[in-house]
């Protein structure tokens, strides 16, 4: 969208003029289908608390035992850098990396990020690289695998529980808390108004200077 | 305003990191919200699309053939491939869970392969009557791609967890393909531009 009011479709390109949608409206692409906005109150406020709550959990999910398995009167646990630990332990250290990067460096890269760019929002901060910030989020959105990781925890439990008697820790449920509110961070963030405000709190930047 | 038009014909360019539309004029290549370069469509989408595709073709092979993973009994190894670990769930009457890894490790990388192979010989040869129905099946080969590194997570929880001087699970040389797969098909995917499917 810009000052003419017109806008394009991202997937087909469909020049389009449309009103600005109030809240609670769906705007679909006449011609593609595709979901073009969708306007949430407090869209802000809400990402700044999520990401906050989010930033928060991501510690207790990486730092305390998720699953325990006892085996031969031997026990182990395991958090999400036990596992690539043990991939590199195995030479498998590309494995490793990707499953390092997917579940751990690039959720809290992009928890942090939101947190960041919401906080500036919210207290109505210039920065100058608020639209760096912007972009990285939006580049790392589709590498964050929680969820992914989340499902593959229940179908190792439903292998291992034939074998063994596992035990679940406090890190499995701060992990399903963070992942519940990472989902509803991304699905709810309104981009454009992110983007839009930027804009503003640019703007009015260069006019206070 | 003529119905239906492209925005591109009509002088816009759409930024594609914020979705501003701005007016083309002349040699303008940056965005004025957010000062990134602007392109009218993604640049070489099809050449890196068809590129990224290839390799996860030839990737594909080892991926299967290769043991993902070694179970270690007290001596005796126990190797299983990709298809063979949904055999051996579904056998010992798992089989939701099987069924789960099938479509995450099977169906969605195989179908994600025929799919973009599929959307990028439409651009090529303008098979512009289902524009519509083949966006829809971008749409979903760009969501669905990521559940396909669930067998990847899955041995990584497993080789941890599964380590007592007895029993032992070793990740196996397809993991490293299957995981190049699913990368290098999310790359193709996020190289290919939909609008391709639309331009006139």
């Amino acid at each position: 969208m810009n000052s003419t009011g017109f806008d394009a479709c991202p997937e087909c390109d469909l020049l389009i003029n449309l009103a600005q949608p109030k809240i609670g409206e769906k705007v679909h692409c006449p011609r593609c289908g595709l979901l073009l906005s969708q306007p949430r109150k407090q869209n802000i406020e809400r990402t700044f608390a999520l990401s906050i709550a989010g930033f928060i959990l991501f510690f207790p999910a990486n730092l305390l035992p998720m699953v325990g398995i006892s085996l031969l009167g031997n026990a182990n646990t395991g958090i999400l850098m036990s596992g690539v630990i043990s991939l590199f332990d195995q030479n498998m250290w590309p494995v490793a990396v990707v499953v390092f990067l997917a579940s751990i460096l690039f959720p809290l890269v992009h928890i942090s990020l939101s947190l960041l760019i919401s906080g500036h929002l919210y207290f109505n901060r210039p920065n100058r690289y608020l639209v760096l910030w912007m972009r990285w989020m939006q580049h790392l959105d589709e590498w964050v695998m929680l969820e992914v990781y989340m499902l593959s925890i229940i179908v190792a439990c439903v292998k291992l529980m034939a074998i063994a008697p596992l035990k679940f820790g406090w890190g499995l449920y701060a992990f399903i808390a963070l992942i519940v509110i990472t989902t509803l961070l991304t699905s709810t963030l309104d981009k454009q108004l992110f983007w839009r405000r930027i804009e503003q709190l640019r703007k009015d930047n260069r006019h206070a200077s | 305003m003529p119905a239906k038009m492209n925005a591109l014909q009509q002088g816009f360019i759409r930024c594609h990191d914020c979705g501003y539309l701005v007016k083309k004029i002349n040699q303008q290549s940056f965005c004025p919200r957010c000062d990134s370069q602007l392109h009218e469509r993604r640049p070489h989408s099809l050449q890196r699309s068809t590129a990224l595709l290839l390799s996860s073709f030839f990737l594909y092979i080892p991926a299967n053939i290769f043991p993902i993973m070694t179970v270690n009994q007290f001596g005796t190894g126990d190797a299983h491939t990709i298809a063979g670990g949904i055999v051996e769930l579904i056998d010992s009457g798992m089989i939701p869970i099987g069924l789960l890894v099938f479509v995450a490790s099977i169906l969605v990388p195989t179908s994600k392969l025929i799919g973009i192979s599929l959307l990028l010989l439409s651009v090529h040869f303008r098979w512009q009557i289902n524009a519509r129905r083949w966006t829809m099946m971008y749409r979903v080969i760009a969501f669905v791609g990521r559940w396909s590194m669930l067998d990847i997570f899955m041995i990584s929880i497993l080789v941890d967890l599964v380590n007592f001087s007895g029993v032992q699970i070793i990740a196996g040389p397809a993991a490293i393909a299957f995981a190049a797969v699913v990368i290098l098909t999310m790359f193709a995917a996020e190289n290919f531009d939909p609008r391709l499917l639309w331009d006139k």
